[in-house]
């Protein structure tokens, strides 16, 4: 097997609220010892910062990332309070700092994630083909599946596991909603990336690391003998995220 | 120059995926389990999954005898059908101390695929210190047994201090703390320190968290360091992976493997 491409969907980097952890160097470094070629990063401890500090933070960091490996996500709130530019503006900004995809924290930052409080900015996301990163989902099963349902147009990529299997949560997800993905970072099911490539198609499945919190070796090396064709693991070591980056309108 | 392009175990394990080295699962199950989908939980399929990395030996007990559904003896008809790579543990459930002496009256039938037994105390809600285990502890620090001990921090059937109690009181059964205790890796050090050298800490759920391996490396040494993944709950690629990921010695991922195990039951056994 030649080498192979990676594109880590879940990274967090830079200092927080609980402490210290590898900024842009120490992930950058990290990523050469394991050959990860880019990552879609965002803040540790995210859900303890306000909106505009996480993207802030998350857009120093990406721009002090000089070999331009890595890629930011940034956080949206309700558009009734007007922190945020309007979604026009928001997606404008999101291109110039080099970030690919957004995500929310409804709990942390005190919000209902509804058509009535983010419909603006997620119907042009949905439109746009921007991705929606769902950390989490594990233990979050009635926050995703409802708004999965509110807004089923999205082009959303879920969280699949937190070490323990989550099939019979996100498996009717992923056959609902066609535009819905799996992030692999803590599936750690034996041969369950393969099984889930099998029924949904490769094409709905990226790898993700989970780091810092996770390591890359044992995600990548449960990947690569994942009992799937080199073709398929290709396609969701790198290839998959790579195309909806490229692929959404910003 | 990436770790899978050194001249170590990490680039043969990349390049081929099989492990040119004995690797000793020990801490495994079989069966369907409440909470999550396993398709691979039955042996035929489990076993398929153990060659392809190549896993010389797991170690199992059966969830529908730790649930008191099953008899041991059935579990040990499945072990003889693959007896080049399944070994069991005795399945111990507390609540039906009548299986239990049977079981243990008649433990030279279950060998040589028995190798020691299995405590779940936080699933059957019973504290390891209890009465209710007293006759397995006892027979098993008699015939010098290994005991594969659930474990997980802050959990009052099996948490660090109840643990810490019990290898102090018993020094020729060989406990195998399964999690380490997670999370109270204080306790699991101490319970290695203050035995009578009769500990190991077995690694399941933790080969994968950045800088675990390596702390508890550096707590106890790779030589009380056992390599488990509950199989079917976690993959073996994932879990080797971990291992290979950790910042350690190749003598320390070597001790973990295999070298550990067979010192205390021998190579193959």
């Amino acid at each position: 097997m030649e080498e192979m491409f990676f594109f880590d969907a879940n990274c967090r980097i830079g200092n927080g609220p609980f402490g210290v952890h590898p900024g842009v160097d120490g992930l950058l470094a990290e990523m050469d010892i394991f050959g990860i070629d880019k990552a879609l990063v965002r803040c540790n401890d995210a859900d303890q910062l306000s909106a505009q500090a996480f993207n802030r933070e998350i857009s120093r960091m990406v721009k002090s990332d000089l070999s331009g490996r890595l890629t930011g996500v940034w956080c949206i709130l309700p558009e009734q309070c007007p922190e945020l530019p309007p979604p026009e503006e928001f997606f404008a900004q999101m291109r110039t700092n080099r970030i690919g995809a957004i995500t929310l924290f409804p709990k942390a930052h005190g919000f209902m994630a509804s058509k009535l409080s983010l419909g603006k900015i997620l119907g042009e996301a949905a439109e746009r083909k921007i991705p929606v990163m769902l950390y989490n989902c594990y233990r979050n099963e009635e926050f995703v599946y409802n708004f999965l349902a509110e807004f089923p147009n999205l082009t959303a990529i879920l969280n699949a596991g937190n070490k323990w299997g989550t099939d019979r949560t996100l498996r009717p997800l992923l056959e609902h909603y066609e535009n819905v993905y799996l992030e692999t970072s803590g599936y750690w099911v034996p041969e369950g990336i393969r099984d889930l490539a099998e029924i949904y198609g490769a094409e709905r499945l990226i790898y993700g690391s989970g780091f810092p919190t996770f390591d890359y070796g044992s995600s990548m090396l449960q990947l690569k003998y994942s009992g799937l064709p080199d073709d398929a693991v290709r396609k969701i070591a790198g290839g998959n995220l790579q195309n909806l980056l490229k692929g959404c309108d910003l | 120059m990436t770790i899978w392009q050194q001249e170590t175990l990490a680039r043969q394990l990349w390049t081929t995926g099989k492990s040119p080295i004995p690797i000793y699962d020990m801490h495994g199950h079989m069966g369907d389990s409440q909470a999550i989908y396993h398709k691979r939980c039955q042996a035929e399929e489990m076993v398929k999954h153990l060659k392809r990395i190549g896993v010389t030996r797991l170690v199992f007990s059966h969830m529908d005898a730790l649930a008191g559904i099953m008899r041991n003896a059935e579990v040990l008809e499945i072990c003889k059908r693959y007896p080049d790579i399944l070994r069991m543990y005795i399945a111990i459930n507390p609540h039906h101390p009548e299986y239990i002496k049977e079981d243990l009256a008649a433990f030279k039938k279950f060998q040589p695929y028995a190798v020691g037994l299995k405590f779940l105390p936080a699933y059957h809600k019973v504290a390891v210190t209890a009465p209710a285990y007293e006759y397995a502890l006892k027979f098993a620090d008699e015939h010098a047994l290994p005991v594969l001990f659930h474990t997980w921090g802050n959990i009052p059937e099996n948490n660090g201090k109840v643990m810490l109690e019990t290898v102090q009181k018993y020094s020729r059964l060989k406990f195998f703390i399964a999690h380490c205790i997670y999370g109270e890796w204080d306790y699991a050090e101490r319970c290695v320190k203050e035995s009578n050298g009769n500990v190991w800490l077995e690694l399941t759920a933790i080969p994968g968290v950045r800088g675990l391996v390596e702390k508890l490396v550096g707590q106890v040494g790779s030589e009380r360091l056992l390599f488990g993944t509950d199989m079917p709950w976690f993959d073996e690629y994932q879990a080797v992976g971990g291992i290979l990921a950790a910042r350690i010695s190749e003598e320390d991922r070597h001790n973990i493997l295999y070298r550990n195990v067979e010192n205390i039951l021998g190579r193959n056994f």
